[in-house]
């Protein structure tokens, strides 16, 4: 068989297997209307609330103030008595970044993995590929340090072949097809750590 | 159905909260984005949920877009970004049962024996390797230039080039196994 044009040929066959396929899409604008239509919070509900709890709107500013202050007294307070029972493998647990004079820093990612054979971290500064994490004195604590430049990086855990989403030091997560990854900011870039 | 026709109005209408103003978008580009997707992931399923989820994801990114820029080219990168997210968690996840092929299958046999060449592409396009299938799906189905294509997928202009010539070569070497021959162009 020949065919001319393969650029013809290659256009014609994207079309026409969407032209196939297409059926599954029919509707799909009232699917997405009806789906952020129900995560719009129904402002009856909410009106309904705000004005029980404080009619007018001067009464309103100071129930937030006196819910700020609450929130800053107990605040101070957990950070207070946090630095005092904090558990001595916290230091262990500490993110440790160190920049250095090219303009990389130098993150430490930590996994307390114990009885674990192989865990690695994979993210967006790895393209996703599973970078190692050591555990040289078999204390269960499993380790990297990966230089990385500023930025805003998007990670998880793989322990022995499962995905581990959540780490402890991150500051951030976000969650996508039924899962966790982690987020961290590293050097001058806005959102933390 | 929304009255309004022109695509700034819409937009701008959707931030405001006019869930109709976003569902005459997603009437106008479902099918481009369901394009970009089958291509991308050649998986109906995947491409189904993700198309979905692009709107949505574009819906509640809406605030982010400036209105002074191609729409399409934003929801392309928004939708690739979902693919690729996809892809990762695919390599982690793998599918047990075979993935529904769009169609036909992709045994030569199968392929040779139907002079099916439109089939020949798609099983082609199939075994080429992933990296090779946003660029020729937005190039050769969603229709976008080389600068664009670069800026949805966040890679050089001249990549885009390579991947794109590179990937055509691979589809061209791979069908001549099976006895079809094209002639490149463009």
């Amino acid at each position: 068989m020949r065919v001319d044009n393969l650029d013809q040929a290659l256009s014609e066959a994207l079309h026409q297997e969407v032209r196939e396929e297409v059926y599954c899409i029919d509707r799909l604008e009232e699917r997405v209307v009806a789906e952020i239509e129900g995560r719009i919070p129904r402002r009856g509900v909410l009106d309904f609330f705000r004005r029980m709890l404080a009619p007018t709107r001067g009464a309103r500013i100071g129930q937030l103030a006196t819910v700020g202050v609450t929130a800053v007294v107990f605040l101070t307070l957990g950070v207070f008595l946090a630095g005092r029972i904090t558990p001595s493998h916290q230091a262990i647990l500490t993110p440790v970044m160190a920049s250095t004079t090219n303009g990389q820093n130098q993150v430490l990612f930590v996994m307390p993995a114990p009885g674990a054979n192989s865990v690695s971290v994979v993210g967006n500064f790895n393209g996703w590929e599973a970078t190692p994490l050591a555990d040289e004195n078999g204390d269960g604590i499993w380790t990297a340090s990966i230089s990385l430049p500023d930025g805003r990086y998007e990670y998880a855990f793989v322990v022995d072949g499962r995905w581990w989403g959540q780490d402890p030091l991150a500051d951030g997560y976000v969650h996508s097809f039924g899962e966790y990854n982690s987020v961290r900011y590293v050097g001058q870039v806005g959102g933390g750590a | 159905m929304y009255h309004v026709q022109d695509e700034v109005s819409l937009l701008r209408a959707s931030l405001a909260g006019e869930t109709d103003a976003w569902g005459e978008v997603v009437v106008r580009y479902k099918e481009a984005v369901f394009g970009l997707c089958l291509g991308f992931l050649r998986n109906r399923a995947d491409a189904e949920d993700l198309t979905h989820d692009a709107f949505i994801r574009a819906y509640t990114n809406l605030h982010r877009y400036k209105l002074e820029k191609k729409f399409s080219t934003w929801l392309f990168t928004v939708t690739s970004n979902l693919c690729r997210n996809r892809l990762r968690y695919r390599r982690y996840h793998p599918v047990i049962a075979p993935p529904d092929h769009i169609n036909g299958g992709n045994d030569p046999a199968h392929i040779v024996a139907s002079e099916d060449r439109v089939n020949a592409v798609r099983a082609a396009v199939d075994r080429l390797p992933v990296s090779y299938h946003a660029p020729l799906v937005l190039r050769y189905y969603n229709e976008l230039s080389y600068k664009e294509i670069a800026e949805v997928l966040s890679l050089p202009e001249g990549t885009i080039k390579t991947r794109i010539h590179r990937g055509k070569l691979l589809l061209k070497k791979d069908m001549e196994k099976d006895g079809v021959v094209y002639n490149e162009s463009g």
